[in-house]
Order: structure tokens, then sequence, then C-alpha cells
């Protein structure tokens, strides 16, 4: 019994946590476009159907707290209340009140509701109405007939009296009248395939009419099972590798045909296990409106935000940490990327500021773009900035792409003074910083001086997987992202050199390149230093700088999955991780930029060593 | 499993240990804090790890870590036809040791445990919970947390942080 409760209530945080960031959805709508009656028949139902299974599984304060919040939006439903900016204000902090609630309990800690801001809600629902013993039966009369209404008056009834009176045999059971039906009906709206641009803002104009709504079972199953059956699946995928590679061992036709036809299934196995981690970026998406929302309200601006693309599919992994970068972008985009209205009059532009949140894919990549139509960067502002800031010297020579990569530099920001919601200089360095490491993506920027940025990511479509280059190094093999390699060359002798101070230089094509060897930086001891016949020399160029790894030999390229290492192996640097390759044993994923940056100094003095036993 | 004893007992109201052969000594580990047993695999070397620790191994897809106990206590590690690595699951880590052999389940009663015997030592010896005996044979009950990876994880962090900073 306890059991089931608990899992009751685990399911319910769930559908809470997708409820309510529908209503929050919902809420914004209304701002935009005035009084809805969808929006708000949408939002009613969706509070309703919180209050019923928050009673049902026994979260009586979340229960108590949406019966009060219901009764405001029976009022507005019935135009008994105007929907003022005021009210929405408070409807979108009672709902935020309740996402609090309901994180703090997936926290699994007590909670308790804000009376005050319950006692606000109730006296909103009191303010326009003379007589509140009255309002129920004003409200039954002019009810439409269909299900909900008349479920919600009943509600309603009950709501003079007070909701200590209101009995524990009603709610369960609206819900489950009621319940299933709704969520399900939300979420296939998130799903309806409004996957063109054009679809994608028509929906955002007229959210309800326009949308078919698809029938597609779902279940939800949990991310560790999920993930549990993809290992399982890429074990499967290697021994299905190593029986393919030994196929021609084997005498019988029929046989080798039946291995032949598993590597078949087994691709498709993958494919679809694959897909199966896949979530769409509307929840990301919804939450950056409620952020330019809140931004542009605070400083006073006008700026619409238009999303396209909502429904792309990201692993999941990627999507979750997607966040951070992207609430980053659209702060500085709001606050520094687009001017005030009088400053946008000035220069002839229209006094609301555009900007443009889209995603999609581009040549097995998915790309994100934050565009607006602000004033653009301006490389000389920003190089001279850098330069006061001491993030570049004044002798330093750099692109165009590489000064507005500088925005990125820790502790870097163009305006002078810090506000309140972004240039603290920790802001846009994450972006570069989570979308490079963790999501081994890239930032692009394009500017028009005048006329508007386009900060764009570029990210792989899932972390699981990589191109790798297969390495020997002192005997070990080891897995190079193949993003990571520029080129690869067989240096000649006459091409190393040695500098004092620097150690040893690779000239390729009349440039010299710093070259490290692998197992140097590694700190793994050579086995023969002379066998070195196949050396190879790995060119990394990251931004303007470049430089270059020796390997024993490139063993080849191969896709691989990425494992996790245990925590105990969680510190080392440069190593992002482990991969089982063809023959079952496994190798370390190295991170050579990583490498680098941690080991320069140490590179030298073994480069030295090197020289000097050589 | 072993020539020394395969016979399990079961004795209720005791737990059970997993008892395994280190050099020439005796020890247990409790049995819940055992995934599984498995045959010595191949490994791979991860650079700026401490001595006894051995590499990564593949373990049906996942990749673990795979120490060395006898190293870390000062032992031989010579591996015969017998040594086996046993998984421990200890939430959240989950690594091999490789052991010389894996000998019985036992199970024992609070009162079959002593305290381990007190003596002026420089080594810590805080990872033996206690002492039994097995057909005359001490038996030291391992904390292989402390034995292993409290300390361990720290080292490696250190070392990896004294890299860092060279």
């Amino acid at each position: 019994m306890d059991e089931l409760q608990q899992q009751l209530q685990g399911t319910f945080l769930i559908e809470a946590t997708e409820l309510l960031a529908n209503a929050e959805q919902a809420f914004l709508q209304l701002e935009k476009s005035g009084d809805h009656a969808h929006t708000v028949e949408q939002i009613f139902r969706l509070a309703h159907n919180l209050k019923g299974s928050a009673r049902a599984v026994g979260f009586d304060e979340i229960g108590e707290f949406t019966h009060t919040l219901e009764s405001l939006l029976l009022k507005i439903k019935e135009h008994k209340i105007d929907l003022s900016p005021p009210i929405i204000d408070l409807l979108l902090r009672s709902n935020d009140h309740l996402t609090t609630l309901v994180d703090t309990l997936k926290a699994g800690q007590e909670v308790r509701c804000d009376q005050i801001l319950k006692q606000e809600v109730a006296d909103a629902t009191a303010g326009k109405t003379p007589n509140q013993a009255d309002s129920a039966q004003t409200i039954s009369s002019p009810a439409p007939p269909s299900d909900m209404t008349a479920a919600a008056t009943r509600d309603a009834d009950d709501h003079p009296t007070g909701y200590q009176s209101f009995s524990e045999e009603p709610a369960p059971s609206l819900n489950q009248e009621h319940g299933p039906s709704e969520p399900r009906a939300v979420t296939n709206e998130a799903q309806t395939p409004a996957a063109t641009m054009m679809n994608t803002e028509q929906a955002a104009k007229a959210p309800v009419e326009k949308k078919v709504v698809v029938q597609d079972d779902s279940i939800r199953v949990s991310l560790q099972r999920l993930e549990a059956l993809v290992n399982h699946i890429g074990e499967l995928v290697i021994l299905q590798t190593v029986l393919s590679e030994q196929r021609q061992l084997i005498p019988s036709l029929f046989l080798q045909k039946t291995v032949v036809q598993l590597g078949k299934i087994t691709k498709d196995i993958q494919t679809i296990s694959m897909g199966l981690r896949m979530v769409s970026l509307k929840q990301t998406f919804s939450k950056m409106q409620r952020i330019v929302r809140d931004t542009t309200k605070a400083l006073g601006k006008d700026i619409d935000l238009e999303l396209i693309g909502e429904d792309t599919e990201l692993d999941k992994t990627v999507v979750d940490r997607l966040g951070d970068p992207l609430v980053h972008l659209i702060r500085n985009a709001v606050d520094h990327g687009i001017e005030t209205a009088d400053q946008r009059i000035a220069a002839g532009k229209s006094p609301n500021g555009h900007l443009t949140l889209s995603a999609g894919h581009a040549g097995g990549k998915i790309v994100i773009d934050v565009t607006d139509d602000g004033r653009g960067l301006y490389a000389d502002r920003i190089r001279a900035k850098a330069i006061e800031k001491g993030v570049i010297t004044e002798h330093q020579n750099l692109s165009e792409q590489d000064i507005y990569h500088l925005l990125f530099a820790p502790g870097f920001s163009t305006k002078s003074e810090v506000t309140d919601l972004s240039g603290r200089g920790v802001g846009l360095d994450v972006v570069k910083t989570n979308v490079e490491k963790m999501l081994q993506g890239q930032v692009q920027i394009d500017t028009t001086p005048g006329s508007g940025t386009r900060f764009r990511i570029i990210l792989p479509l899932t972390l699981a997987i990589i191109d790798g280059m297969v390495v020997r190094s002192a005997g070990d093999r080891f897995v190079v992202p193949l993003t990571h390699v520029f080129e690869s060359v067989r240096p000649q002798p006459k091409d190393i050199h040695f500098l004092t101070g620097i150690g040893q230089v690779m000239n390729l094509r009349g440039e010299n390149l710093p070259m490290h060897r692998l197992n140097n930086l590694l700190g793994i001891k050579s086995k023969d230093e002379k066998a070195n016949l196949q050396e190879t020399a790995i060119v990394v160029r990251h931004g303007g700088q470049g430089f270059s790894v020796l390997v024993d030999e490139i063993i080849g390229r191969q896709q691989v999955v990425i494992k996790k290492l245990g925590d105990e192996l969680g510190s080392l640097t440069g190593i992002t991780g482990g991969a089982i390759l063809g023959d079952g044993h496994p190798a370390l994923i190295v991170d050579l930029n990583e490498l680098i940056r941690r080991g320069g100094s140490q590179a030298k003095k073994s480069a030295i060593a090197h020289k000097g036993v050589a | 499993m072993s020539k020394h004893e395969s016979k399990t007992e079961l004795r209720s109201g005791a737990e059970r240990y997993l008892a395994f052969t280190l050099g020439a000594e005796q020890y247990a580990v409790p049995l819940l804090s055992v995934k599984e047993v498995v045959a010595l695999p191949e490994t791979t070397r991860v650079p700026y790890t401490p001595p006894h620790f051995l590499g990564i191994m593949n373990l049906r897809g996942q990749i673990i870590s795979l120490f060395d106990l006898r190293l870390k206590l000062g032992m031989k590690a010579d591996n015969g036809p017998e040594s086996a690595v046993i998984i421990c699951d200890l939430n959240p880590l989950s690594f091999g040791v490789v052991v010389n052999s894996v000998d019985s389940v036992l199970s024992l009663f609070k009162d079959d445990i002593k305290s381990k015997p007190e003596i002026e030592s420089k080594i810590k010896t805080d990872y033996i919970q206690g002492v039994t005996q097995r057909q005359g044979k001490l038996v030291l009950l391992l904390d292989v947390a402390k034995a292993l990876s409290i300390d361990e994880i720290l080292a490696i962090k250190r070392n990896a942080a004294a890299n860092l900073a060279s």
C-alpha cells in the first residue's frame, strides 16, 4: 500500500511538472493575445487536473492551493474577472509557487504552501464578486454543457463552504473521469507535427483551434531502464561486429548469411534504441519564453520572441545541458543585443525588438539559432574592450570571427555598467564551455552592425556515439574524437626541430607547430623509442592556435559508444570517457586540447627528456 | 569454485560473507557488496593512476576500474589459475578487485566476529572490520571501501591535481 502510494506520488510529480510547464505556456499566451477563451479553458482544465491528482495521491497542500487558484480561474473563465496584467502576474506567480512545491516534493521534502499568496489569490477571486455566497449559483447558470465545466461547477459549488469540508470523494472520481484524457490531449498538442516553421508560427498565435490532435499512444519509461537497454544494445553491436569480422571462418554458407542478416537487424535495433532517448526541445524553448518575458519587463523593452522548430528532437542529455547556454544567449540578446525603443526609432527600426529562437537539422547536426534584430557587434569595440580587460594584448592579430569569440572569454562583458540581468562577466563563457566541452558542439557568430546578430549553436545528434580515430601510443590504444582532428601527417625527420624552451616543433608547409608525444602527455613510458617508423602526427587546430601530437600509428576510424568511467576516474583531465573497441577491449577517449592545456609545461619537460635520451 | 571449501552454510540471523584468498591470507567481504565474480580480464592502462590501479576492463559493455588489493596491502601480485576478479558494488562506485582465489560463502553471527587484534603499528588497519576463525585459520573481514576506494579516489585526485599544478 505504502509503496503503491509512493509510486503514484512519483508519477504525479512527473505529470505535475508537465502540467505546470504547459500552464505557464498558456499564461504567457494570455498575456500576449489578451483574453482568449480557449486558453483560459485550457488553463482551467490543467489546474483542475492538477488539483484532482494532487488530492488523489495525498499531496493536500498542492490540492488546496490549486483549488483556490481554480476558483479564480473559474471567475476569469466566466468573465467575472478581467484578465488584467496584475491578474496574469498573480497567476504566473502562483504557477511558479506550484512549480517550487512540486520540485520540493521531488526532492523528498515536506512542503507548505505560501499562505500569503493563497490569500492573495483568494482576495483576487473575491475582489470582483460582491457576494461570495451567490457566486456559485450565478456560475452554474451560464455554464456551457461540456463535461468539464459541469465538473468545475460542482467544485465551485463546494467552494463557498471552504475546502476543508470539501469531501475527499469527488476529487479522485473527477480525476478518473477527466484526468486521463486531459494530459494526453495536452501532450498531443506538443507532439503535433507542426514541424515546419510556418506552422509553428501560426500555432503560437492561435494555440487551440489550429492544431490537429494526433493520437499516438505512449508510455513513460524511466531513463535508467532506457539507458540499461541502450547499453546492452551497444554491447550487442560490438559482439555483432566481432561475429561479422570472423564470419569468413564459418564453413557453412547458411550461417554466414545468417550473420549478415543479424548484422542488419542489429543496426536497425541500434538506430531505434538511439531514437528512444530523443526528446523535443519544446519544454526548453517554453522556458525561454518566460525568460524573455521577465527580462523585457525588467528592462522596460518590448521584444517579441518567435519560436521555430520547437519540435526538433535531441538526445535527452543534450537537451538538459542546452538550457543554461540558451538562457545566457537569450538574456544577452535581450539585454545587450536589442536596443531600447528610443534607440530603435532613432535607428529607423520598429520600436519592438524581434528575437528568434529556432532549431532544425542540417547535415546530420542540430542547428540552434538565437537571432536578434538589435545593434549588432562592432569588432573594434570588442577588441578595445578585450585589450582593456587584459583578455588579449594590443599586438595580437585576430580575425573578425576570433574577435567576436572574445565575447565568450571568461570575465568579458562589453557593457560598462553591470545590470541586474546580465553583464556580470560570468554569462557568455558558460555558453562556450557548455557547448564545446559538455556537448561536443560549436558556437558561431554572425553579425551585421546596426541590424542584428545571430548566435548559432551546432550540436551533434547524440552524445552517446562519436566518430573516433583509434591510435596507438606506447603500446596502448586510444580514441581521439574525429572532430578534434584537423589533419594527420607523417613528418619527415628534417621537419622536426628542437627549440630550447619550447620543445619539439614540426614544420608543416612552412608553419611551425609545437609537437607533443601522446604517451608523454599521458605520462606513459614508451616501450621502445626507436621502432617509430609509422609515427604519425595528428594536427589539432583550436581557434587560431594549432599543435600536433605524435602517435605511433593510426589504427583506423571507428564509431564508438562513449562509456562513462567510474567516479574514481572522474577527475582525470584530458580523458573524457572510455570506449569498447571492436575486439571487446576497452580504450580511453582522450581530449587532446585538454591534455595540452593541462600538460603544457610537463610536455616540454618530457620533450627535453626525450631529446636527452635520443 | 575452489578446492578449499564450496559448501555454503545457511543459518538464519547471520550475515553472509564471501571469503577469498589474497596472497597466503584469508579475507572476507559482505556478500551484499559483491555483484559477481568473473575471470581475470584484459585491462587497459590508465595514466596517472597508482600502481595498484590495474586499469579499466570491459564488463559486458560497462567499463569499470580494476584494483589489485595485494599491491595495495604490500603483497606479491602473482596470479594463478584460480585468480579471479570480485566485482564490488558499493553505491555509487562499482569496481573490480583481483584476488588469488574465491573460496566460500561464510555465514557469521555477531558473536562469531572478534575485534581485530590491537597492535602498535604505523600501518593503518581500519579497513579490517573484524576477525573470524575458519578451520583454525584467521579470516579478516575487510571493508573494501576503506581498503581501497576512499583512499584511492583521493590519491587519484591528488595525482591529477599534482599534474595539473606541475
